[in-house]
């Protein structure tokens, strides 16, 4: 009787919207949170990332899920509001009960859900590059750490490049600051005297780059420096068109940046980046059946895609994209290892676990980091990255100020 | 050596197949250059080294159309790999259609012909844009390019290659060069690649044997203000083991001599780079000196009305490239074109607000804050439905593209346009309103509107005409900064505070107040950074304004009006 008190209801609230539909599934589904910014300044990059883990969930969903179950995403909005964040982590995780979360994206982003997650005990997958010097059980960090992008990117310009001076240029925020931190302990160990090592930052939205492009130009009148850029986003362009008019070419002086990824190079004028340098866990152009197989899928599905306002034209996929989509693979199988969803079961599954995926292996490190290859990359004019040099299986380090003596 | 090296490597890998019927001598710079592009990545630098020093004028245009992505390989039906540059088939075959291209040969120069063509004479093949892909380059590839090309610009017909070759060998520092160098100083007529000849023969001659020879280089180099030479001689003398006492004093004398002259050049440099972002600031802030300090409406909207003229553009150069072509010579004008288009749309916006909202509330400045700020609202998220959330992207034309260096200053064509075209919008206001019968019956509305209205004046009329001349002069400051920066939906809210600091700072009402307070705050931000970095430099000039406005709450110029008291 009351069984069929249910069907009824439950055919009823089918008729009525997907919503009630998921409901009556709920026994057999398992509940995963997505939390992006979808709208603010920071929803060009998450959109993204919110796109690929919905074509993830679709693809393990197609295979039979995670132990018989399908996954449910529940996306919620950060607005790039990260009181906001804590807020939404905090209806993820005690009002819909999801057994994993995948997102955020700055660092101030993570810094304000971390308390939430540590409270409630709940799983957090962390997928883009950022400054370390932070480690809590409830957070896994797929994301590049500054030993998996900036000192390999050091190493390269030292070594296969001869570069002797460094002009370290980043946006006035945590992860620049950070990372040139280490960055310059990192130099100084390699003997490069401070003498030779100039770091400048600059505010979000500045637009008058012709001061410093100056200063570097006089900076690299002897043919062996190099820019370090932290630049965040959109103040690329002003950057890198000053450098091209001031008549500075990559070959004289070339740019390392650490947040401009084939994502954002749909804003940038890339005839003025070719031949710069990027480095990055995974990049579109590798050519491996992993990878071509994940961007074919992802594209198809792209094509399908029901999502309201989802952007189907000149998608690329990039390194953040990539490490949300290993992440959420190697959150099933450690899941599958534990036979559980419980969280303290899961994360002592996910030591160790494995995943084979776009960008190479990924291995899940004891520090709650992963080991990875770590690419360094020049700008074609496509707006796409030839791999120059590939470092494998980086250990992840969160921890590095202090290190290099 | 290395050239026989690269023979090996031309017989190996090409089997000489590429050179079939073709007339190219086994070790002409034709035959090398199609060595090198068929040989394994791995041994493509080691094989364009070799060209170093053969003399053939293909050389350069082939090693420079392939650093550039310009050079294709073309697989016959055999199988054979030819690589090619490509031409419009037009000026070889008059018969071809205009957008059809034929592939000339690097080993011949000529056209490759269709062997499947059996007309006399023979057609040539033909392709399609984009039908080819182009060779690819690595960094140490690109390196021995440069090599390559450095060695064959010292006797460019092009005084500017030749220097800038002449400059790039004097700093790798290789005695190897000497003699090259020496032999162009006999024969070189050009005064300024004289100059860098003799400047990169005293680098070179640094790490001479004889110390004469030595101290005639450091001498000459302290002469010429080369700052690679002062790096260098820094790093000598902090060295061990020591340069000897005379060798130390005369590396002492020219740092001084070096660092001296920067100091000047760095003055001057700044006074341009303040000269350019002062008249940036002033193409912002002009449209709303007339808004606000003109019309007294705190026009929040500013700043979007600014963002219509940077989409204008957009739209202009869309409208262009789908025309014209995006590589076409027309294209390269339609920032002209654009300049217009922006004015007059970003003045219909204005006009259409002023109608619809601010008629209203010319006596009630505090609202017109308000609801101008909801016009921006409104506006950024119509931009957002429009032309989608992401920015957009601007390609400069290429007349305004890279820069020139006087005085060992780059000036950057982008930026004296900046600079010229804010004179002349100036002028232009200036014209308008002293000038013109509407000027004057602007200034005497917005002196007082009642009285003109009294005596006639269409004040209403007037009011719609001036708040439209301030958009559209926003527009134009839209336009001009789609050349220097980002255009996305909230472009607007990153300048409209400046632009409010210096319309206030320079007395509201008062457009001579706002020319000086642009210069002033740009040219006391540009000295200011490189002392205290960017984020300090701005901090410290916003806080001299607001002591500035302690000590004198007018601005620079206050006037005295009715409408404003």
């Amino acid at each position: 009787m009351l069984n069929k008190i249910t069907k009824v209801i439950g055919a009823g609230a089918f008729a009525l919207g997907a919503f009630a539909s998921s409901a009556l599934h709920a026994a057999d589904t398992v509940k995963v949170g997505v939390l992006h910014s979808l709208s603010g300044t920071m929803a060009i990059s998450e959109t993204s990332l919110r796109d690929v883990l919905l074509f993830t969930f679709d693809e393990i969903n197609a295979k039979g899920g995670v132990l018989g179950k399908k996954i449910e995403p529940v996306v919620v909005d950060g607005a790039s509001n990260w009181p906001l964040f804590a807020e939404k982590a905090k209806q993820l995780l005690e009002q819909d009960k999801v057994a994993v979360t995948f997102g955020c994206w700055t660092s101030v982003s993570r810094k304000s859900v971390l308390p939430v997650y540590e409270q409630n005990n709940g799983l957090l997958f962390y997928p883009v590059q950022y400054e370390g010097e932070e480690l809590s059980k409830n957070i896994f960090y797929t994301a590049e750490a500054v030993n998996q992008q900036a000192t390999p990117a050091v190493d390269y310009l030292l070594n296969e490049l001869g570069k002797k001076k460094f002009y370290l240029l980043g946006s006035d925020y945590v992860y620049p600051r950070t990372t040139n931190l280490v960055l310059k302990e990192y130099l100084a160990s390699k003997g490069i005297p401070s003498a030779n090592i100039k770091e400048v930052y600059t505010p979000f939205g500045h637009t008058d780059y012709q001061q410093i492009v100056a200063e570097i130009k006089q900076f690299a009148a002897s043919g062996d420096a190099c820019v370090v850029s932290t630049l965040n986003g959109d103040t690329n362009v002003p950057f890198f068109r000053e450098f091209a008019n001031a008549g500075l070419k990559s070959e004289d002086c070339p740019v390392m940046s650490f947040s401009v990824s084939e994502d954002e190079f749909r804003g940038l004028p890339t005839k003025d980046l070719v031949g710069h340098l990027g480095a990055w866990s995974y990049f579109m152009s590798i050519d491996t059946p992993a990878n071509n197989e994940f961007k074919k899928n992802f594209f198809a599905w792209l094509e399908k895609s029901t999502v309201p306002g989802i952007e189907k034209k000149g998608r690329v996929t990039n390194s953040p994209m990539v490490l949300s989509y290993a992440g959420v693979y190697l959150w099933k199988a450690a899941v599958e290892k534990a036979g559980s969803f419980e969280v303290d079961k899961v994360r002592e599954a996910l030591y160790g676990t494995t995943f084979d995926g776009p960008g190479a292996k990924y291995i899940v490190q004891k520090n709650h980091h992963v080991t990875k290859n770590v690419y360094i990359g020049e700008t074609l004019a496509d707006g796409q990255f030839k791999v120059l040099k590939s470092y494998e299986g980086v250990y992840g380090e969160p921890f590095l100020k202090g290190t290099f003596k | 050596m290395p050239r026989f090296l690269a023979f090996i490597i031309l017989a190996l890998v090409s089997g000489f197949g590429a050179l079939r019927a073709d007339d190219a001598a086994p070790d002409s710079g034709r035959a090398l250059l199609v060595a090198a592009v068929l040989a394994p990545a791995k041994d493509q630098p080691a094989a364009v080294r070799a060209l170093v020093g053969v003399e053939d004028s293909a050389i350069t245009p082939v090693l420079n159309a392939w650093r550039a992505g310009e050079l294709y390989l073309v697989v016959l039906a055999d199988g054979t790999r030819v690589p090619a540059t490509l031409a419009t088939a037009a000026t070889h075959v008059p018969s071809a259609a205009p957008d059809q291209l034929v592939a000339l040969s690097v080993a011949t120069g000529s056209p490759i012909m269709d062997p499947a063509s059996s007309a006399t004479p023979a057609a040539p093949l033909f392709f399609a844009p984009k039908q080819l892909k182009p060779i690819d380059t690595t960094a140490p590839l690109r390196r021995a390019m440069r090599d390559v090309l450095e060695v064959a610009g010292v006797a460019d017909p092009d005084p500017k290659i030749r220097r800038e070759s002449i400059e790039r060998l004097g700093q790798s520092r290789k005695l190897e060069h000497l003699p090259l160098l020496k032999a162009r100083l006999n024969v070189e007529k050009v005064s300024v690649v004289r100059t860098a000849l003799a400047e990169s023969i005293a680098f070179i001659q640094l790490a001479d044997a004889e110390e004469s020879t030595r101290l005639a280089a450091i001498a000459s180099l302290g002469d010429a203000h080369s700052l690679a030479a002062a790096a260098r001689f820094k790093e000598a003398l902090a060295a061990t083991p020591a340069p000897s006492a005379a060798e130390a004093e005369a590396m002492r004398g020219a740092l001084r001599q070096i660092e001296g002259h920067w100091q000047v050049v760095n003055f001057f440099g700044n006074l341009f780079r303040g000269l350019s972002a002062g008249s940036v600031l002033l193409l912002i802030a002009l449209g709303l000196a007339i808004t606000f300090g003109l019309m007294g409406v705190i026009n929040m909207a500013h700043g979007e009305l600014m963002v219509v003229g940077a989409y204008a553009t957009f739209v202009t150069q869309n409208i262009f490239v789908s025309f014209f072509g995006a590589g076409s010579t027309a294209f390269h004008f339609y920032f002209i074109a654009a300049l217009p288009v922006a004015f007059i749309s970003a003045a219909l916006v204005g006009l259409v607000i002023e109608r619809g909202i601010i008629q209203f509330l010319y006596k009630r400045p505090l609202e017109s804050l308000l609801a101008t700020w909801g016009v921006s609202l409104a506006l950024q998220q119509t931009f957002r439905l429009i032309f989608g959330p992401a920015n957009v992207q601007i390609n400069a034309p290429s007349w305004l593209q890279g820069g020139a260096t006087v005085f060992d200053v780059a000036f950057a064509y982008n930026r004296l346009f900046v600079i010229g075209f804010a004179i002349l919008v100036v002028l232009g206001v200036w014209l308008v309103l002293n000038r013109t019968p509407l000027g004057l019956l602007v200034r005497a509305v917005m002196q007082n509107r009642q009285m003109a209205s009294c005596i006639g004046v269409r004040t209403t009329r007037v009011n719609m005409m001036t708040f439209a001349f301030g958009s559209g002069l926003a527009g134009l400051a839209g336009a001009c900064l789609s050349q220097l920066g980002n255009v996305g939906p909230s472009m607007g809210q990153l300048h409209i505070i400046d632009a409010f600091m210096v319309v206030v700072s320079g007395g509201v009402g008062n457009v001579l107040g706002t020319v000086i307070a642009a210069l002033g705050i740009g040219t006391v931000d540009q000295i200011l950074q490189p002392v205290l970095g960017a984020v300090m430099g701005k901090i410290l000039v916003l806080f001299a304004i607001i002591l500035f406005l302690q000590w004198r709450p007018g601005g620079l110029f206050p006037t005295r009006s009715r409408s404003l008291d």
